[in-house]
């Protein structure tokens, strides 16, 4: 493997990451080829100490995952860092999916019942009256809103668990890429 | 298994070595792979992902040299946190190679 083909192949695992973070970690890399170029390394040999690109690719990618993560607290952030600390293998996945599923399947039924809540509460308050005649207005009213607000404190909480679940999954994942896989398995010089 | 053991020793040093090669002096990412893998005999590789995720902690911070002989250069300089960060895995590592050699020597 050349420098072309170990660049490449690193561009190709970095696909989807913000082409910022591409150029600076190929950047990384091509300046390495070139530093031992200069001090009269062949590329092959260079490609060969670097180690494997395509798991290189994925370390990087858990690492802005994470980052992203840090940075922003929404469902999407969440997902990439969740897949990006399974890509590493840092947890074993037949292991955790059963939990994950079960924990993700929990949290997206209190939320489908929490939006249920919510619209049953809101057509209980703006069409109540017209349908129910039994009933006061006031206490229809009054108990549409209640539905209401019971909905958003669970999709609250339901979010919170959410937050916290990632959380402690990343920080699983990290415990793990800094102790056990920081980024390669041995090769290259340590063969 | 040995072998095992030795990539497990090596890669939990790894961010120590960095750090304590870091507090001697600022150095640029090949400096610091070459230097690592005459020493300890890491995949040149690892030295990337790992350099990243210090500057994502605060640890290093970078600034770029011109090279006269190719590309500019990128340094990297310990920060605060990071000087705080070596000198307390200094201790921790002392105290622990130095429990763990007295019972290997105890051993003999």
């Amino acid at each position: 493997m050349n420098r072309q083909d170990f660049i490449a192949r690193l561009r190709a695992g970095l696909r989807g990451l913000p082409p910022a973070a591409i150029a600076e970690a190929v950047a990384d890399y091509e300046t390495h080829f070139a530093e031992a170029g200069a001090a009269g390394r062949s590329e092959d040999e260079v490609a060969a100490a670097l180690g494997d690109p395509d798991r290189l690719a994925r370390e990087l990618r858990a690492e802005a995952g994470l980052k992203r993560w840090d940075a922003e607290r929404n469902p999407s952030a969440a997902a990439n860092a969740v897949f990006a600390v399974l890509g590493l293998g840092a947890i074993d996945i037949l292991v955790l999916l059963p939990i994950l599923l079960w924990i993700a399947g929990a949290l997206l039924g209190v939320f489908i019942a929490a939006v249920a809540c919510f619209a049953v509460g809101a057509v209980l308050m703006v069409a109540g009256p017209f349908v129910v005649h039994a009933a006061p207005i006031v206490a229809l009213v009054l108990a549409g809103l209640g539905l209401m607000a019971g909905a958003a404190s669970l999709g609250a909480v339901a979010a919170i668990g959410a937050i916290g679940f990632t959380n402690a999954l990343v920080w699983y994942g990290r415990l793990h890429l800094r102790l056990l896989r920081p980024a390669l398995e041995p090769q290259g010089t340590l063969a | 298994m040995v072998e095992a053991v030795q990539v497990q020793l090596k890669k939990g040093v790894l961010e120590l070595c960095v750090l304590a090669l870091l507090s001697r002096g600022d150095a640029y990412g090949y400096e610091i792979a070459s230097r690592l893998v005459k020493g300890i005999e890491m995949g040149e590789g690892t030295i990337y992902p790992l350099m990243r995720r210090m500057q994502a902690d605060s640890l290093v911070d970078t600034y770029l040299v011109e090279s006269a002989s190719g590309p500019s250069r990128k340094y990297y300089r310990l920060t605060a946190a990071g000087a705080a960060r070596f000198a307390a895995q200094k201790t921790e590592w002392t105290a622990f190679s130095g429990a763990v050699n007295a019972i290997l020597g105890g051993a003999q």
